[in-house]
């Protein structure tokens, strides 16, 4: 086993202040579909291990101070060489001192659909029929493309306090395009969304939920000038909140140790995250890692820290930071670990309570990505329905403007909640006074 | 002069190459294999730590089998020959394949590699990481309003080694990159930033940040303090080359991917040969140029870099294209399948995408401007290839007034609108060209190094 010769290698290296091993195999099956057509069907096999060495090294001041190295190599290479590559690199600098993570209990976290386990390409051409079959239902809207991507992972993590964890995982991840056309007017929506079991994909509900916004997109007009109450709901909902896995989200940067430690986040533990009055419901927030199936739970994360459901924000104020073992020994915090899945908790509001017209609701974005820093935003709406006097009229186009914070010192929760992937908390959410440029 | 030198073990499992396509175009009508290697460092130095860090590598080959309709592929971690060889014939064996004759192409063979002056891997890591720490020392004391400078720099060395019937290609390219970011906090706590970068196709001799650059990133964030919010509306804009490129980047980089066409996701299929811009309008994509960030030398299929012409005087011309698409739309191939790595499917990506040069200088622009907005830096975009619409962010803009470039700061801005419509209202074309390089997903995944630039142009524009 090369794991174990790397273990003993390192252990075998009195240079070493502490080491980290991660071993990960990823099988995977992609489909891409053009059409109702199969453009190409891959396979792809990975194993890798990503070794993490720690070198106590004499800073510029002569105070003693800690170097971190790391490499990534592929099975059959040599490893002393590559130990010695990493140390090399963790003799260069100098920061403060930090541990390991310790050994500790690991949760056991669902994280498997064991039928994509054993088959993984068959689950994923199972998953991309049901959605040929979904579409087929909806006669006004056409499938133009498509990818799945179905992954097993096993991951092995071992460091040199004792911690030595085994996680598998599966995810699989969808794409796909509708199109309508009436006349010369072409309209189209695109939905990516991923989950840990193929049966949580949901997909005749997303088929018909994205069959109506292409629909509602062939009728819609010009955007309004607004400003005031808007609606966000499950997937707008969750993008706004949570972020998506190219942008880490404002909560998770603003509430990162990292960030703290870099002063670049001015939160402070005990005080309120907003900058001025709350006027709407109390915000409190969970970063969760042991949300059953979630897309950002795991049973230990990328340090070996194990899995935990930790209080960020309690009626308004910042509980914790969310911190990895290094940043938590340097700002003198519990480590957390990773964020995982943003948890809001039920709100008070029946969902038809927070509809109360006018206001506008928004769908789609184009991308939803604000500043992490400010929190700032312009981003340009995909589909969005003002509605007022009773009727309900699709908008395309137009920019939300405004401050991620602010808009959240100013919202009211539904009671009614749902999970989706990184998210579990209120399924509809009234941000009281947000500001849309129109035509 | 630079010379090739391929990682070992891809180099080892070359010269085995031509038998492998031989025993999978027995099968298979058309039958390639791609080795791909790619290693990374980045180093970071800011005001409270340094990290130097070997980012995760990529080292695999494809083996494709394509018989007009349908790409198989099977993706290999490593170059081991037993690993591929079993891998050839698990992809070929029981397959039906369908009757197909590939386009005749001419011989492809060839070495190349990116010329470089300060070569980035003959520097040791103490000495890259010196130079960071040296830029940083530079930076991090000149305002007192300063809570934390980060030096970021990132170099990857891409190796690939292309084979089929006819081509025996290997490149190495050399990618480098500086970011320069200034941390600043107001009286109120609230810390607001700026940043610089330098990237190129290249080594360390393009990474230089002069005295006035970084004063010019500490300004830049020290006016964020007191930015504004733009009041929405129609605003006649000057875009920065970096916001420039962005522009051109989101509406004709990603509206003319030919994989697009073929989907049915892209507008411009239906304006081929049709006006969509003012006459001033070139638009250009080039992996072959010297020197800039998304440059090579033949593409993840082979195909030999040269410029594409995608706009010329305002009338769209043609695609950018990778094999699949060009084959089932019967159109010719451009250099621009390109794969985020081995593990990802080839599809049709930019290189250096840009807006050709005009003839008019910044003033000459400036004063044609009685009230309007200088955007200075784009910060995000996003395509909307079926639509047309324009997302792009900008992270600050200057208000311009009487033909001057006022005091008056505006962040963050968005541009919206429609693309024909923009592009139409380009009114003054700048004549010094300049790229960024940066990084681009096919919508939200697929990450790869590109360009995008312009000159400065005058247009049109909503902003919110």
């Amino acid at each position: 086993m090369m794991l174990d010769k790397i273990v003993q290698a390192l252990k075998a290296r009195s240079e070493l202040a502490g080491w980290s091993v991660r071993h990960t195999i990823t099988h995977e099956a992609q489909v891409y579909l053009v059409g109702q057509n199969t453009e190409a069907q891959r396979t792809v096999m990975d194993e890798r291990y990503r070794i993490e060495v720690f070198r106590k090294n004499d800073g510029p001041d002569k105070t003693q101070g800690m170097g971190v190295g790391d490499i990534t190599v592929l099975p059959g290479v040599d490893i002393q060489g590559a130990i010695d590559k990493a140390s090399l690199v963790a003799g260069l600098v100098s920061n403060p001192i930090h541990t390991l993570p310790a050994s500790a209990p690991i949760p056991d976290v669902a994280l498997l659909d064991d039928e994509l386990k054993k088959d993984t390409l068959g689950t994923l051409k199972k998953v991309i029929d049901q959605m040929l079959s979904a579409t087929s239902k909806h006669a006004e809207v056409r499938l133009t493309s498509a990818e799945g991507f179905a992954e097993v992972n096993t991951i092995h993590h071992v460091n040199s306090r004792g911690v030595d964890a085994e996680q598998e995982t599966t995810s699989i991840n969808l794409e796909f395009v509708l199109q309508s056309k009436q006349g010369d007017r072409e309209v189209e929506t695109f939905r990516e969304f991923g989950r840990r079991r193929a049966a949580d994909l949901n997909i005749e509900a997303e088929v018909e939920h994205n069959a109506r916004f292409t629909l509602d997109l062939i009728a819609a007009g010009p955007p309004p000038n607004w400003q005031g109450p808007v609606i966000l709901c499950d997937n707008a909902l969750v993008t706004f909140v949570a972020g998506d896995h190219l942008t880490n989200g404002v909560l998770q940067s603003k509430g990162s140790a990292a960030a703290k430690y870099a002063k670049v986040s001015n939160w402070e533990i005990g005080q309120s995250v907003f900058r001025g009055e709350v006027t709407g419901d109390p915000l409190t927030v969970w970063a969760n890692r042991c949300i059953p199936y979630g897309i950002a739970s795991n049973r230990f994360d990328e340090e070996g820290l194990p899995a935990q459901r930790v209080e960020f924000i309690r009626d308004n104020k910042l509980v914790s930071f969310v911190a990895s073992q290094r940043y938590a020994d340097y700002l003198q915090l519990p480590p957390t670990g990773a964020f995982g899945s943003v948890e809001i908790p039920p709100g008070k509001w029946e969902s038809d309570s927070l509809l109360s017209e006018p206001y506008v609701e928004i769908s789609l974005f184009s991308w939803f990505n604000p500043d992490n820093i400010t929190g700032d935003f312009a981003t340009e709406i995909r589909l969005g329905y003002l509605v007022e006097n009773g009727v309900r009229k699709p908008f395309k186009g137009g920019q939300l403007i405004g401050n991620f914070i602010d808009a959240l010192a100013n919202v009211l929760w539904s009671r009614k909640t749902g999970t989706f992937g990184h998210y579990s908390g209120p399924q509809t959410a009234r941000f009281g006074n947000l500001k849309i440029a129109g035509e | 002069m630079t010379d090739l030198k391929l990682p070992a073990s891809m180099a080892e499992l070359r010269p085995t190459l031509p038998h492998l396509v031989a025993q999978g175009q027995a099968r298979a009508p058309y039958f390639s294999i791609l080795l791909s290697a790619n290693q990374n460092l980045q180093i970071i130095v800011n005001n409270r730590e340094e990290r130097v860090t070997e980012r995760p590598p990529y080292a695999g080959t494809v083996l494709s089998a394509f018989d007009g309709l349908t790409m198989r592929e099977r993706a290999v971690g490593g170059f081991a020959q037993v690993d591929v060889q079993k891998a050839v014939q698990e992809l070929v064996q029981g397959v039906q394949f369908a009757k197909y004759t590939p386009q005749a192409t001419p011989a492809r063979r060839g070495d190349f590699a990116t010329q470089v002056q300060i070569d980035p891997l003959e520097l040791s890591v103490q000495e890259k990481l010196d130079r960071c720490r040296a830029l940083h020392r530079r930076a991090k004391g000149l305002d007192p309003h300063i809570v934390n400078v980060q030096v970021s720099y990132t170099e990857s060395s891409d190796y690939s080694v292309f084979a089929d019937h006819n081509s025996d290609l290997a490149q190495g390219v050399q990618r480098v990159r500086l970011f320069l970011v200034i941390f600043v906090a107001g009286e109120d706590g609230q810390v607001r930033y700026d940043w610089e970068t330098k990237s190129a196709g290249g080594g360390w001799e393009k990474l230089d940040f002069s005295d006035a650059e970084i004063r010019l990133v500490i300004d830049g964030a020290l006016a964020l303090i007191g930015a504004e919010r733009i009041e929405p509306g129609e605003y006649q804009i000057i875009s920065a080359p970096g916001v420039s490129g962005t522009i051109c980047h989101e509406s004709f980089g990603h509206g003319v991917e030919t994989d697009m066409f073929l989907k049915e996701r892209a507008k411009a299929a239906h304006f081929l040969d049709k006006v969509v811009g003012s006459p001033l309008v070139d638009i250009f994509d080039d992996p072959s140029l010297p020197g800039e960030l998304g440059s090579y030398f033949f593409d993840d299929e082979g195909h030999m870099a040269s410029s594409t012409q995608i706009v010329e005087k305002g009338i769209f011309r043609r695609g950018i294209t990778d094999f699949y698409s060009a084959n089932a739309l019967g159109i010719p191939r451009s250099a621009n399948g390109r794969r985020q790595d081995y593990s990802r499917k080839a599809y049709a990506r930019m290189s250096n995408t840009y807006f050709g040069p005009g003839t008019s200088s910044l003033d000459d622009i400036l004063a044609q401007v009685d009230h309007g907005i200088y955007l200075d830096k784009w910060s995000s975009g996003m395509e909307d290839p079926k639509g047309w619409g324009i997302q792009v962010t900008c992270h600050y803009g200057h208000e311009i007034k009487d033909g001057k470039i006022t005091n008056r700061v505006f962040a963050p801005i968005g541009i919206s609108g429609y693309v024909p419509d923009v592009l139409q209202s380009i009114s003054a074309v700048g004549s010094e060209l300049r790229l960024e390089g940066g990084g681009c997903g096919k919508g939200h995944k697929e990450l790869i190094a590109v360009s995008a630039g312009g000159p400065h142009l005058l247009m049109k524009a909503r902003l919110g």
